[in-house]
Protein backbone atom coordinates (compact mmCIF):
# COMPACT_ATOMS: atom_id res chain seq x y z
CA UNK A 1 0.00 0.00 0.00
CA UNK A 2 1.72 2.70 -0.70
CA UNK A 3 1.99 5.56 1.63
CA UNK A 4 -0.32 8.07 -0.16
CA UNK A 5 -2.98 5.84 0.56
CA UNK A 6 -6.10 7.33 2.10
CA UNK A 7 -8.51 5.31 3.83
CA UNK A 8 -11.94 5.75 2.19
CA UNK A 9 -15.46 4.62 3.04
CA UNK A 10 -15.89 1.09 1.15
CA UNK A 11 -19.49 3.00 0.80
CA UNK A 12 -19.62 6.77 -0.55
CA UNK A 13 -23.47 7.13 0.31
CA UNK A 14 -26.02 6.37 2.95
CA UNK A 15 -29.17 7.48 1.99
CA UNK A 16 -30.95 9.64 4.19
CA UNK A 17 -34.34 6.52 4.80
CA UNK A 18 -31.64 4.34 5.89
CA UNK A 19 -29.89 7.21 8.83
CA UNK A 20 -33.76 7.52 9.63
CA UNK A 21 -34.23 3.86 9.67
CA UNK A 22 -31.10 3.31 11.97
CA UNK A 23 -31.63 6.22 14.38
CA UNK A 24 -35.24 5.21 14.89
CA UNK A 25 -34.63 1.80 15.16
CA UNK A 26 -32.05 2.21 17.99
CA UNK A 27 -34.46 4.93 19.40
CA UNK A 28 -36.82 2.03 19.88
CA UNK A 29 -34.49 -0.49 21.07
CA UNK A 30 -33.06 2.43 23.63
CA UNK A 31 -36.79 3.20 25.16
CA UNK A 32 -37.19 -0.60 25.16
CA UNK A 33 -40.24 -1.01 22.72
CA UNK A 34 -38.60 -3.83 21.26
CA UNK A 35 -35.23 -5.04 21.83
CA UNK A 36 -32.28 -6.20 19.09
CA UNK A 37 -33.37 -9.86 18.91
CA UNK A 38 -37.01 -9.00 17.88
CA UNK A 39 -35.89 -7.38 15.42
CA UNK A 40 -33.50 -9.72 14.20
CA UNK A 41 -36.65 -12.20 14.32
CA UNK A 42 -38.70 -10.22 12.55
CA UNK A 43 -35.77 -9.36 9.92
CA UNK A 44 -35.45 -13.54 9.23
CA UNK A 45 -39.13 -13.99 9.14
CA UNK A 46 -39.29 -11.03 6.52
CA UNK A 47 -36.44 -13.57 4.07
CA UNK A 48 -38.57 -16.35 4.38
CA UNK A 49 -41.67 -14.92 2.79
CA UNK A 50 -42.33 -15.58 -1.33
CA UNK A 51 -45.24 -15.08 -3.66
CA UNK A 52 -45.39 -19.03 -3.72
CA UNK A 53 -48.21 -19.13 -1.03
CA UNK A 54 -50.43 -16.83 -3.18
CA UNK A 55 -49.83 -19.13 -6.25
CA UNK A 56 -50.85 -21.93 -4.40
CA UNK A 57 -54.35 -19.73 -4.12
CA UNK A 58 -55.20 -19.26 -7.23
CA UNK A 59 -54.48 -22.57 -8.10
CA UNK A 60 -56.84 -24.29 -6.16
CA UNK A 61 -59.82 -21.90 -6.51
CA UNK A 62 -59.09 -22.43 -9.63
CA UNK A 63 -59.46 -26.29 -9.28
CA UNK A 64 -62.34 -25.90 -6.66
CA UNK A 65 -65.33 -23.25 -7.08
CA UNK A 66 -66.26 -23.22 -3.37
CA UNK A 67 -63.08 -22.28 -2.47
CA UNK A 68 -63.17 -19.59 -5.05
CA UNK A 69 -65.73 -18.54 -3.29
CA UNK A 70 -64.29 -17.97 0.04
CA UNK A 71 -61.14 -16.58 -1.60
CA UNK A 72 -63.22 -13.79 -2.62
CA UNK A 73 -65.82 -13.36 0.34
CA UNK A 74 -62.42 -13.61 2.95
CA UNK A 75 -58.93 -13.73 1.84
CA UNK A 76 -57.79 -13.88 5.06
CA UNK A 77 -59.52 -17.22 5.87
CA UNK A 78 -59.18 -18.34 2.59
CA UNK A 79 -55.16 -17.67 3.29
CA UNK A 80 -55.08 -20.49 6.42
CA UNK A 81 -55.34 -23.26 3.70
CA UNK A 82 -52.48 -22.50 1.96
CA UNK A 83 -50.26 -22.24 5.24
CA UNK A 84 -50.43 -18.15 5.59
CA UNK A 85 -51.99 -16.88 8.71
CA UNK A 86 -52.11 -13.50 8.93
CA UNK A 87 -52.98 -12.76 12.20
CA UNK A 88 -50.88 -15.30 14.38
CA UNK A 89 -47.57 -16.22 12.22
CA UNK A 90 -46.36 -12.86 12.30
CA UNK A 91 -43.76 -12.71 15.09
CA UNK A 92 -45.06 -9.74 16.99
CA UNK A 93 -48.49 -11.93 16.56
CA UNK A 94 -50.19 -8.66 16.25
CA UNK A 95 -49.01 -6.78 12.85
CA UNK A 96 -47.87 -7.91 9.78
CA UNK A 97 -45.18 -6.54 7.63
CA UNK A 98 -48.04 -4.97 5.17
CA UNK A 99 -48.90 -3.18 8.40
CA UNK A 100 -52.40 -4.88 8.07
CA UNK A 101 -54.30 -8.00 8.16
CA UNK A 102 -56.93 -7.49 5.18
CA UNK A 103 -56.85 -9.87 1.89
CA UNK A 104 -58.82 -9.20 -1.09
CA UNK A 105 -58.48 -11.58 -3.80
CA UNK A 106 -59.79 -9.83 -6.95
CA UNK A 107 -61.44 -12.84 -9.41
CA UNK A 108 -60.72 -11.89 -13.41
CA UNK A 109 -63.34 -12.76 -15.35
CA UNK A 110 -63.15 -13.17 -19.28
CA UNK A 111 -64.44 -9.59 -19.62
CA UNK A 112 -62.39 -7.95 -16.21
CA UNK A 113 -58.84 -7.78 -15.42
CA UNK A 114 -57.81 -6.21 -12.31
CA UNK A 115 -54.31 -4.69 -11.61
CA UNK A 116 -52.81 -3.55 -8.53
CA UNK A 117 -50.93 -0.67 -7.44
CA UNK A 118 -50.43 1.48 -4.38
CA UNK A 119 -50.33 5.45 -5.39
CA UNK A 120 -49.59 6.48 -1.93
CA UNK A 121 -46.50 4.43 -1.57
CA UNK A 122 -45.74 0.94 -1.95
CA UNK A 123 -48.69 -1.14 0.04
CA UNK A 124 -48.23 -4.98 -0.71
CA UNK A 125 -49.97 -8.09 0.47
CA UNK A 126 -46.30 -9.28 1.62
CA UNK A 127 -47.19 -11.99 4.51
CA UNK A 128 -48.57 -14.25 0.90
CA UNK A 129 -46.83 -12.46 -1.70
CA UNK A 130 -43.29 -11.54 -0.50
CA UNK A 131 -41.56 -8.68 -1.27
CA UNK A 132 -42.74 -6.30 -3.62
CA UNK A 133 -40.55 -5.86 -6.80
CA UNK A 134 -38.28 -2.88 -7.39
CA UNK A 135 -40.64 -1.38 -10.31
CA UNK A 136 -44.02 -1.88 -7.73
CA UNK A 137 -42.65 0.94 -5.64
CA UNK A 138 -41.41 3.49 -8.28
CA UNK A 139 -43.19 6.58 -8.66
CA UNK A 140 -43.39 5.70 -12.64
CA UNK A 141 -45.37 2.84 -12.28
CA UNK A 142 -47.47 4.15 -9.38
CA UNK A 143 -48.14 7.46 -10.86
CA UNK A 144 -48.52 6.24 -14.35
CA UNK A 145 -50.51 2.83 -14.14
CA UNK A 146 -53.75 5.11 -12.33
CA UNK A 147 -54.16 7.03 -15.38
CA UNK A 148 -53.02 4.70 -18.46
CA UNK A 149 -53.27 1.59 -17.68
CA UNK A 150 -53.91 -0.03 -20.74
CA UNK A 151 -50.46 1.81 -22.04
CA UNK A 152 -48.55 0.29 -18.86
CA UNK A 153 -50.00 -2.99 -19.53
CA UNK A 154 -48.50 -2.81 -22.72
CA UNK A 155 -45.59 -1.95 -21.69
CA UNK A 156 -45.57 -5.33 -19.53
CA UNK A 157 -46.72 -7.17 -22.73
CA UNK A 158 -50.54 -7.45 -22.29
CA UNK A 159 -52.68 -5.73 -25.01
CA UNK A 160 -56.49 -6.02 -23.74
CA UNK A 161 -59.40 -5.86 -26.32
CA UNK A 162 -61.64 -3.15 -26.00
CA UNK A 163 -64.95 -5.68 -24.56
CA UNK A 164 -61.93 -6.06 -21.28
CA UNK A 165 -62.70 -3.83 -18.68
CA UNK A 166 -59.48 -2.64 -17.04
CA UNK A 167 -60.43 -2.29 -13.27
CA UNK A 168 -57.38 -0.94 -11.24
CA UNK A 169 -57.26 -0.97 -8.04
CA UNK A 170 -55.36 1.61 -5.93
CA UNK A 171 -54.49 0.12 -2.61
CA UNK A 172 -54.20 3.45 -0.23
CA UNK A 173 -55.97 2.13 3.10
CA UNK A 174 -55.83 -1.31 5.00
CA UNK A 175 -56.98 -3.75 2.18
CA UNK A 176 -54.01 -5.15 0.90
CA UNK A 177 -55.07 -7.06 -3.20
CA UNK A 178 -53.91 -10.45 -5.13
CA UNK A 179 -55.15 -10.71 -8.65
CA UNK A 180 -56.72 -14.02 -9.58
CA UNK A 181 -56.15 -14.31 -12.83
CA UNK A 182 -58.46 -16.71 -15.29
CA UNK A 183 -57.19 -20.37 -15.81
CA UNK A 184 -55.76 -20.45 -18.89
CA UNK A 185 -56.48 -22.70 -22.01
CA UNK A 186 -54.08 -25.52 -22.27
CA UNK A 187 -53.81 -26.38 -18.77
CA UNK A 188 -57.43 -28.92 -18.66
CA UNK A 189 -56.37 -31.86 -16.30
CA UNK A 190 -53.62 -30.49 -14.75
CA UNK A 191 -52.75 -31.09 -11.12
CA UNK A 192 -52.69 -28.27 -8.22
CA UNK A 193 -49.03 -28.32 -8.14
CA UNK A 194 -48.93 -27.68 -12.07
CA UNK A 195 -50.85 -24.87 -11.67
CA UNK A 196 -49.49 -23.23 -9.04
CA UNK A 197 -46.11 -22.63 -10.71
CA UNK A 198 -47.66 -20.68 -13.48
CA UNK A 199 -49.01 -18.47 -11.74
CA UNK A 200 -46.09 -15.86 -11.24
CA UNK A 201 -45.39 -12.81 -9.05
CA UNK A 202 -46.74 -10.58 -11.88
CA UNK A 203 -49.99 -12.51 -12.51
CA UNK A 204 -50.51 -11.91 -9.10
CA UNK A 205 -49.95 -8.42 -9.30
CA UNK A 206 -51.53 -8.48 -12.27
CA UNK A 207 -49.12 -6.99 -14.71
CA UNK A 208 -48.98 -10.66 -16.47
CA UNK A 209 -51.35 -13.07 -17.59
CA UNK A 210 -50.36 -16.96 -16.77
CA UNK A 211 -49.86 -19.36 -19.84
CA UNK A 212 -48.73 -22.99 -19.49
CA UNK A 213 -44.91 -23.34 -19.76
CA UNK A 214 -44.40 -19.72 -18.44
CA UNK A 215 -43.08 -20.42 -14.81
CA UNK A 216 -41.05 -16.97 -14.22
CA UNK A 217 -41.80 -13.00 -14.81
CA UNK A 218 -40.88 -12.08 -17.94
CA UNK A 219 -37.27 -10.19 -18.10
CA UNK A 220 -37.97 -6.35 -18.24
CA UNK A 221 -37.08 -4.35 -20.90
CA UNK A 222 -33.09 -2.28 -19.91
CA UNK A 223 -31.43 -0.25 -21.77
CA UNK A 224 -27.52 -1.88 -22.78
CA UNK A 225 -25.09 -0.01 -20.79
CA UNK A 226 -23.38 2.16 -23.47
CA UNK A 227 -20.06 1.30 -21.49
CA UNK A 228 -20.34 -1.29 -19.73
CA UNK A 229 -17.93 -1.84 -17.07
CA UNK A 230 -14.69 -4.39 -17.92
CA UNK A 231 -15.58 -4.66 -21.58
CA UNK B 1 -45.52 18.41 36.30
CA UNK B 2 -46.11 14.68 36.40
CA UNK B 3 -44.88 12.54 33.90
CA UNK B 4 -47.65 11.42 30.47
CA UNK B 5 -48.61 8.06 30.75
CA UNK B 6 -48.45 5.94 27.81
CA UNK B 7 -50.22 3.07 27.18
CA UNK B 8 -47.74 2.24 24.55
CA UNK B 9 -49.12 -1.82 24.70
CA UNK B 10 -52.90 -0.55 23.90
CA UNK B 11 -53.23 -1.37 20.69
CA UNK B 12 -50.96 -4.36 20.57
CA UNK B 13 -53.43 -5.82 23.66
CA UNK B 14 -56.60 -4.96 21.14
CA UNK B 15 -54.83 -6.43 17.89
CA UNK B 16 -53.49 -9.80 19.63
CA UNK B 17 -54.64 -12.99 17.75
CA UNK B 18 -57.51 -10.83 16.04
CA UNK B 19 -55.44 -8.41 13.51
CA UNK B 20 -56.18 -5.42 12.32
CA UNK B 21 -58.53 -3.80 10.79
CA UNK B 22 -60.55 -6.99 12.24
CA UNK B 23 -60.22 -5.35 16.12
CA UNK B 24 -62.20 -2.85 15.52
CA UNK B 25 -65.44 -4.84 14.16
CA UNK B 26 -68.22 -3.67 15.71
CA UNK B 27 -67.25 -0.20 16.92
CA UNK B 28 -68.35 1.60 13.70
CA UNK B 29 -72.12 1.20 14.36
CA UNK B 30 -74.75 2.03 11.35
CA UNK B 31 -72.78 2.82 8.13
CA UNK B 32 -74.19 5.53 6.40
CA UNK B 33 -73.99 3.93 2.89
CA UNK B 34 -75.00 0.74 1.36
CA UNK B 35 -73.53 -1.05 -1.60
CA UNK B 36 -74.52 0.43 -4.73
CA UNK B 37 -75.11 4.15 -3.52
CA UNK B 38 -73.79 6.70 -5.20
CA UNK B 39 -71.08 8.96 -3.57
CA UNK B 40 -69.14 11.74 -3.85
CA UNK B 41 -65.69 12.04 -2.45
CA UNK B 42 -65.52 14.75 -0.39
CA UNK B 43 -62.66 17.61 -1.26
CA UNK B 44 -61.78 18.10 2.72
CA UNK B 45 -58.59 19.43 4.23
CA UNK B 46 -55.58 16.72 3.50
CA UNK B 47 -53.37 18.60 5.92
CA UNK B 48 -53.91 15.07 8.11
CA UNK B 49 -55.74 13.03 6.28
CA UNK B 50 -53.68 12.19 3.84
CA UNK B 51 -54.86 8.88 2.64
CA UNK B 52 -57.84 9.55 -0.20
CA UNK B 53 -56.02 10.33 -3.21
CA UNK B 54 -56.05 13.94 -4.76
CA UNK B 55 -57.16 12.25 -8.55
CA UNK B 56 -60.64 11.45 -6.54
CA UNK B 57 -61.16 14.39 -4.78
CA UNK B 58 -64.97 15.98 -5.79
CA UNK B 59 -65.55 13.08 -8.02
CA UNK B 60 -68.66 10.90 -8.12
CA UNK B 61 -68.35 6.60 -7.57
CA UNK B 62 -70.34 4.00 -6.77
CA UNK B 63 -70.30 1.60 -3.20
CA UNK B 64 -69.07 -2.17 -3.86
CA UNK B 65 -68.00 -3.47 -1.11
CA UNK B 66 -68.30 -2.01 3.01
CA UNK B 67 -64.85 -3.28 3.81
CA UNK B 68 -64.30 -3.21 7.39
CA UNK B 69 -64.31 -0.78 10.04
CA UNK B 70 -61.80 1.59 11.68
CA UNK B 71 -60.54 4.58 12.72
CA UNK B 72 -59.26 6.91 10.37
CA UNK B 73 -55.31 5.08 10.00
CA UNK B 74 -54.12 9.32 10.17
CA UNK B 75 -55.71 9.20 13.14
CA UNK B 76 -53.82 6.06 14.56
CA UNK B 77 -50.76 7.24 13.66
CA UNK B 78 -51.24 9.96 17.02
CA UNK B 79 -52.58 7.15 19.45
CA UNK B 80 -56.56 8.31 18.27
CA UNK B 81 -58.43 5.19 17.50
CA UNK B 82 -61.86 6.96 19.00
CA UNK B 83 -63.17 7.63 15.65
CA UNK B 84 -64.19 3.81 13.91
CA UNK B 85 -66.02 4.27 11.03
CA UNK B 86 -66.78 2.42 8.05
CA UNK B 87 -64.54 1.79 5.10
CA UNK B 88 -65.93 1.66 1.62
CA UNK B 89 -64.58 0.34 -1.24
CA UNK B 90 -66.09 2.60 -4.38
CA UNK B 91 -65.52 2.03 -7.99
CA UNK B 92 -64.88 5.09 -10.27
CA UNK B 93 -65.59 5.38 -14.18
CA UNK B 94 -61.68 6.19 -15.47
CA UNK B 95 -63.41 8.43 -17.92
CA UNK B 96 -64.73 10.63 -14.82
CA UNK B 97 -61.63 10.70 -13.34
CA UNK B 98 -59.01 11.90 -16.42
CA UNK B 99 -61.22 13.55 -18.89
CA UNK B 100 -58.91 12.76 -21.60
CA UNK B 101 -59.50 8.78 -21.38
CA UNK B 102 -59.96 7.08 -24.07
CA UNK B 103 -63.58 6.80 -25.20
CA UNK B 104 -62.94 3.41 -26.61
CA UNK B 105 -62.32 2.28 -23.03
CA UNK B 106 -64.86 3.71 -21.59
CA UNK B 107 -66.29 0.53 -19.67
CA UNK B 108 -63.27 0.73 -17.81
CA UNK B 109 -62.95 1.40 -13.96
CA UNK B 110 -60.87 2.17 -10.62
CA UNK B 111 -61.14 0.78 -7.80
CA UNK B 112 -60.04 2.30 -4.06
CA UNK B 113 -61.23 2.67 -0.35
CA UNK B 114 -62.96 5.75 0.96
CA UNK B 115 -63.44 6.11 4.10
CA UNK B 116 -66.84 7.34 5.57
CA UNK B 117 -65.77 10.98 6.77
CA UNK B 118 -64.62 11.22 3.18
CA UNK B 119 -67.67 10.63 1.58
CA UNK B 120 -71.16 12.44 0.75
CA UNK B 121 -74.24 11.37 -1.22
CA UNK B 122 -73.50 11.85 -4.85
Amino acid sequence: MSKNHKAAPMVDEVSEFEILELAVRELAIEKGLFTQEDHNAWTDYMHTLSPIPAARLVAKAWLDPEYKKLCIEDGVKASLEVGIDWINQMPTKFGTPSDYCNLRVMADTPTLKHVVVCTLCSCYPRPILGQSPEWYRTPNYRRRLVRWPRQVLAEFGMQLSEEVEVRVVDSNQKTRYIVMPERPKGTEGWTEDQLTEIVTRDCLIGTALPKPGKTANDKRYVRPAVNPYGH
Amino acid sequence: MSKPHYDLEHHVKKATGIGDPQCFKGEAGKAKFKVGDKVKVRDISDLFYTRTPMYTRGLEATVVRLVYETPPAEDEAWDNTENVEWMYSVLFKQKDLWPEYSDTFSSDTLETEIPEHGLEPA
